[in-house]
């Protein structure tokens, strides 16, 4: 699993990833990030930065009720959310690229 | 304004120190006791007693107060307003205490001049709240002020009264006015007593002013210029 | 259940939410803890921390876009400072404007607070120019109170320093306490207070006559961690505000968000 402090600066961009796939509710999310093997986020992390992007208009919530117990709090990207999205990724692709360069010839394990 | 403020202050946080309060207030008081019998040596070593414990006492809160003064300076204060303010606190309850022990003595003694044991007192008073905060400004630490005033008082009370050293000490005064409050001397003797103290007065705060004017200066420097 | 879903609701309140804000917000946390099926002290932690973590995401897109630097307030050109034949800085230059925020970081020893008392004007630099705008709120790392007195008293004496009448510095000290979530006690003394508290009061002092240039040397010693998080918060609020600050830190996670950093390096 990632080092929590390296999921930091990226976890908004993960959330907008996966939002761009499909609309989806926090544990839902949560289950998809540690699916993925990114990162066993807690809900103390999870949700206020699910509020930040509702706040910042870059995801916008959406009650529906579940098949079993309460409704769900379902967001989903907006166009500006998007737009950060694809500005990020650019980001994220620099960051990645400059890291695996210098991370050539260290082995694994 | 500032200078009263801190007057203010200053005297509840005394208040508030209990413990050295009571210690400080009851000194005089077994000073006294110890020859209460002759109404002389208990009445003059009652004195010496006010000045030491009043001028410990402020050499206490000029200690507690290094911290705060810088910052008081910044935002604003004058070193008039908190020097002098924490003096006039600290003159008033000298004055306080010397008052009620003039009032033990006229209860308690039969003196040749009872009313003139006031002024001896009072004027020990004024002078230890300054000489206090001398100490204090000369010597950081509070235990080494303590001793120097404790050194003070000893000589005062153990120097040849015909000799120069026990008339260059600060607490003269209350030996002089003594003369003539336990003797029945010359009222001369008051007169004397009381420009001794004037003057130790006015060096003491002299002294103290200019040392704080020292130590509290703040730098001045030039605003920015406008773009 | 209820009573985590209470207390952060009371607490979210007390940061400043509107009231009904709160309960909605406390309304959603409670079901979003029931998606995982999980008691919501499991899933998000401490009410009173979550509190502050959701009030910081609210206050993400609601802080007005960052002001453009105003006026320099502080410009230093080659400090310098040295003991005897010490040298405790040399050639030091900082340029702090308006709406910014300046930290000064460096090992134990090299001269944080050394530089700090030099921008008060509390120490004469050795060599090198200042300049600094006239008022000047100064935070030291400890002492700066008296022990004997209540915050209110020393809100007072403050104030009279700065030429407030007594009335306006308490009530002025008062609100300034507040935004750091603090509420004097109308009896309890500087000697009393925790550690935390007496630095809350220090800060408080700091700000009381509304200075331009703000200079905090490690303010936040006993802060917990709410506290701290309401510490920088606040700087930036001040930063909002068109003051300048400079704060002394040794912890650089701080520095993320400031616009200057000055490195003093190891001790001298």
């Amino acid at each position: 699993m990632t080092p929590r402090p390296w999921l930091h600066g990226f976890l908004d961009l993960c959330l907008l990833a996966m939002l761009r796939e499909r609309p989806d509710y926090g544990y839902g999310l949560s289950q998809r990030l540690a699916a993925a093997g990114v990162a066993d986020i807690p809900g103390g992390t999870l949700y206020p930065a699910l509020l930040r992007l509702e706040e910042q208009g870059l995801a916008i919530p959406d009650w529906q009720p579940s098949e079993s117990g309460p409704r769900r709090k379902y967001y989903a990207i907006t166009p500006a959310g998007l737009d950060v999205l694809a500005g990020q990724a650019a980001d994220w692709q620099r960051f990645r690229d400059g890291v695996d360069a210098l991370l050539t010839g260290v082995h694994h394990g | 304004m500032t200078a009263l403020v801190v007057a203010n202050l200053s005297a509840r946080e005394v208040s508030r120190r209990r413990a050295a309060l009571l210690l400080v207030v009851s000194l005089p008081f077994w000073f006294y006791l110890a020859r209460r019998d002759l109404s002389g040596q208990s009445t003059r070593a009652l004195t010496l007693g006010i000045g030491w414990a009043v001028s410990t006492l402020t050499l206490f809160v000029v200690n507690a107060s290094r911290g705060v003064d810088p910052r008081l300076r910044l935002t604003g204060a004058s070193v008039l307003g908190i020097i002098g303010g924490r003096l006039l606190a600290m003159t008033g309850i000298g004055v306080l205490l010397a008052l009620g022990y003039w009032g033990l003595v006229a209860v308690d003694q039969d003196l040749f001049h009872l009313w003139a044991a006031g002024p001896m007192m009072l004027i020990t008073a004024l002078v230890a709240a300054p000489l206090g905060s001398l100490i204090g400004a000369i010597l950081p630490r509070e235990l080494d002020g303590a001793l120097a005033l404790l050194c003070i008082s000893s000589v005062q009370m153990l120097a040849d009264p015909a000799g120069l050293l026990a008339k260059v000490m600060p607490f003269w005064s209350a030996r002089e006015v003594g003369n003539y409050v336990v003797d029945g001397g010359s009222i001369d003797f008051v007169w004397r007593g009381l420009a001794h103290g004037g003057v130790t007065w006015l060096i003491c705060v002299a002294g103290t002013l200019a040392i704080f004017h020292w130590r509290l200066r703040l730098v001045r420097y030039p605003e920015p210029e406008l773009p | 259940m209820a009573d985590w879903v209470d207390s952060l609701e009371s607490e979210l309140v007390r940061l400043g939410l509107q009231p009904g804000r709160a309960r909605h917000l406390a309304d959603e946390t409670e079901q979003q803890a029931a998606e995982s099926d999980s008691p919501p002290g499991e899933v998000f932690g401490p009410a009173v921390l979550y509190a502050r973590h959701l009030v910081a995401a609210l206050r993400v897109s609601s802080a007005p876009a960052r002001l453009h630097a105003g006026p320099v307030m502080l410009s230093l050109a080659g400090v310098s400072k040295r003991y005897r034949r010490q040298t405790v800085l040399a050639d030091v230059n900082l340029t702090v404007r308006g709406g910014e925020v300046a930290a000064v970081v460096g090992a134990n020893g090299c001269g944080k607070s050394t530089l700090l008392r030099i921008c008060a004007g509390l120490t004469r630099p050795s060599g090198g120019s200042v300049r600094r705008t006239r008022r000047v709120g100064f935070v030291p790392q400890d002492g700066g109170t008296v022990g004997g007195l209540t915050a209110e008293e020393h809100f007072t004496l403050f104030g009279a320093a700065a030429g407030m009448v007594p009335g306006r510095a308490r009530s002025t000290g008062v609100h300034l306490a507040s935004r750091l979530a603090w509420r004097p006690g109308a009896r309890q003394r500087a000697q009393q207070m925790s550690g935390g508290t007496r630095q809350k009061l220090n800060l408080v002092l700091g700000e009381l006559h509304a200075p331009d240039l703000l200079l905090l040397d490690e303010p936040y010693q006993g802060f917990d961690q709410g506290t701290y998080v309401d510490f920088w918060q606040q700087v930036f609020a001040w930063r909002d505000a068109g003051r300048a600050v400079v704060v002394v830190t040794h912890l650089l996670h701080d520095l993320q968000n400031v616009d200057h950093v000055l490195d003093l390096g190891a001790s001298a």
